[in-house]
């Protein structure tokens, strides 16, 4: 009899497992275009993480006031602070980056006239460690001084991370392509709010967004995109804050 | 009873001193699991490698532990016989007049580490790029995921793509293996992930090759992946459609779909082969072709 029960049951528990219905979720197309300048045409940010951030403004709204009250420290302030040369820091600005990784070190930039300093003396350390020229230029910034490497990028991700510590949910984060368009997926059903959350560094202003969007269950953002932009437009559905870059204290 | 009792004590003892002890150790098979083996990974591999310049480009870990490593525990089973067994963890022939080892790590032999790779973190560093970038130059996840074929892309292999930035210094480094690889349950790895759409090439999309755009156009939940547990190359029907479905451009998608229509074994075959054609398409194709999803067998 025992047995019977307790068959009956497991069979019970599964059928019910399998009649669940499966969570219905949604998905967010996001698409950044801005203008650097009056005189710049409209385009894609490129490259950019954004989150989104369960619950309304409202709910946020600690989180927000801290985003707006957290002091602001730009790429080429951090890296004068820390007495990088010139050509680093001109390095670092055309290609938009926020450590020595994001792209390769070309010949030209470890020995000649365009040689980064930085870059020659871990290249000369390079070359006694790892014997082949090649192999000394591809690796050179594990030769790096660690604030020179990539203090600016973990000095932001330390910013980021107390910040997002004061959400109240699972924060979602993803990156947008070059063409500003990222795509949030496995979103449950609700209100979130939608921000980069450390101002983006464009031409000389520094813009935050942080803007209340709905999702619903099923929508596979086939439609149009959520646009996002610095400047208003009848399909921009939020327009970021623009402040003034700071200026560096080493100036 | 106390009969009964002496009885069957007797006959316990006679089958432990029969049975064939089943728990002996196999010496031959080496478990990074056992637990005298999970000390610091520095105990027995040295990295670099002393020579490893004779075999790599670059510093690396390219060959198995030195003898001490073994001895220090195992010298009984190490001058055990003409052919000890636990030679044969590393070596090919098990003589000792014959040095020859298994290629490091032995490419026949189970995994026994998952690689923890965060796709996110690294998303940030070394995928950014300025916007004058050639479109060969912007795809940075070629560092790591060069070409395997014309189809598609290979997982690293190797440290190489790993210790020009995690070499010393910058966390997880090389002397730090636990950093990066976990103990897992042993498992055959696959080289040869299973592909949805096989049909697919990456350097392709006509004359134009219209396929080479940014990695994450089309991989959109890259960016976002802390681990590489539970991955999947995550490619929407949409990223596919935007060119192969669109009014006045092509109608790939629909008209595989009026095929189906027609003949409900019709296959798939513009992006599948057959294993994936012959399925049911999912309701995110029926939904790019704005038509409610239907099954085969209800096509008659």
């Amino acid at each position: 009899m025992k047995l019977v029960f307790a068959l009956l049951l497991t069979v019970t528990v599964v059928v019910a497992q399998q009649q669940v219905p499966p969570r219905q979720t949604g998905v967010l197309r996001l698409r950044v275009r801005v203008k650097a300048d009056d005189a710049s045409v409209l385009r894609g940010l490129a490259r950019k993480r954004f989150f989104l951030i369960p619950g309304t403004l409202e709910q946020n709204r600690a989180l927000i006031d801290a985003i707006d009250r957290q002091p602001v420290t730009t790429r080429d302030c951090y890296y004068k602070k820390l007495g990088a040369s010139a050509a680093l820091i001109d390095w670092l600005k055309e290609g938009d980056c926020e450590s020595v990784y994001c792209r390769g070190v070309e010949k030209d930039y470890v020995t000649g006239p365009k040689a980064v300093p930085e870059f020659a003396s871990a290249f000369a350390a390079s070359q006694k460690e790892f014997r082949s020229e090649e192999t000394a230029r591809q690796w050179l910034t594990t030769n790096l001084a660690a604030d020179v490497r990539d203090g600016f990028y973990r000095n932001r991700q330390g910013v980021l991370d107390a910040l997002l510590k004061q959400a109240g949910g699972a924060v979602h984060s993803v990156m947008i392509d070059r063409n500003g368009t990222a795509y949030f997926t496995d979103l449950g059903p609700g209100t979130y709010v939608l921000s980069n959350v450390i101002p983006t560094e464009l031409g000389q202003t520094l813009v935050t967004w942080n803007c209340e969007v709905q999702v619903k269950a099923g929508d596979l953002a086939t439609e149009k995109p959520y646009l996002i932009s610095n400047r208003k437009d009848k399909l921009v559905k939020c327009v970021g804050i623009e402040k003034p870059k700071p200026i560096c204290a080493a100036d | 009873m106390p009969q009964i009792k002496t009885k069957s004590v007797f006959f316990i003892l006679i089958l432990i001193c029969v049975h064939p002890r089943s728990s002996a150790a196999d010496y031959s098979k080496f478990s990074h699991a056992t637990q005298k083996h999970q000390a610091a990974c520095s105990t027995c591999h040295k990295v670099p490698t002393k020579e490893w310049a004779k075999t790599s480009a670059f510093p690396d870990i390219t060959d198995y532990p030195g003898h001490d490593a073994c001895v220090s525990c195992h010298r009984p089973q190490f001058f055990r016989g003409a052919r000890p067994p636990i030679c044969s963890v590393c070596h090919s022939k098990t003589s000792p007049r014959d040095d020859v080892r298994y290629a490091f790590r032995n490419p026949a032999s189970n995994r026994q580490f998952a690689t923890e790779f965060p796709h996110d973190r690294h998303q940030d560093v070394i995928a950014l790029l300025r916007f004058a970038h050639a479109p060969q130059n912007y795809n940075n996840c070629t560092i790591c995921h060069a070409a395997r074929t014309t189809t598609f892309k290979a997982a690293p292999k190797d440290h190489a793509s790993c210790f020009n930035c995690h070499w010393k210094s910058q966390q997880p480094v090389a002397e730090n293996c636990n950093g990066c690889h976990k103990l897992t349950t042993p498992y055959v790895s696959n080289d040869q992930p299973s592909r949805i759409s096989i049909n697919f090439i990456h350097d392709g999309g006509g004359e134009k090759k219209q396929h080479v755009a940014e990695c994450t156009t089309c991989h959109i939940n890259i960016t976002k992946a802390a681990s590489l547990r539970g991955l999947k190359p995550d490619v929407p029907i949409t990223s596919c459609t935007e060119c192969h479905n669109k009014d006045g451009l092509r109608q790939d998608l629909s008209k595989e779909l009026v095929a189906i229509d027609k003949n409900r074994g019709f296959v798939c075959a513009y992006c599948h082969a057959p294993n994936v054609g012959s399925l049911d398409p999912p309701a995110s194709h029926y939904l790019i072709a704005e038509r409610p999803p239907i099954k085969r067998r209800d096509i008659k």
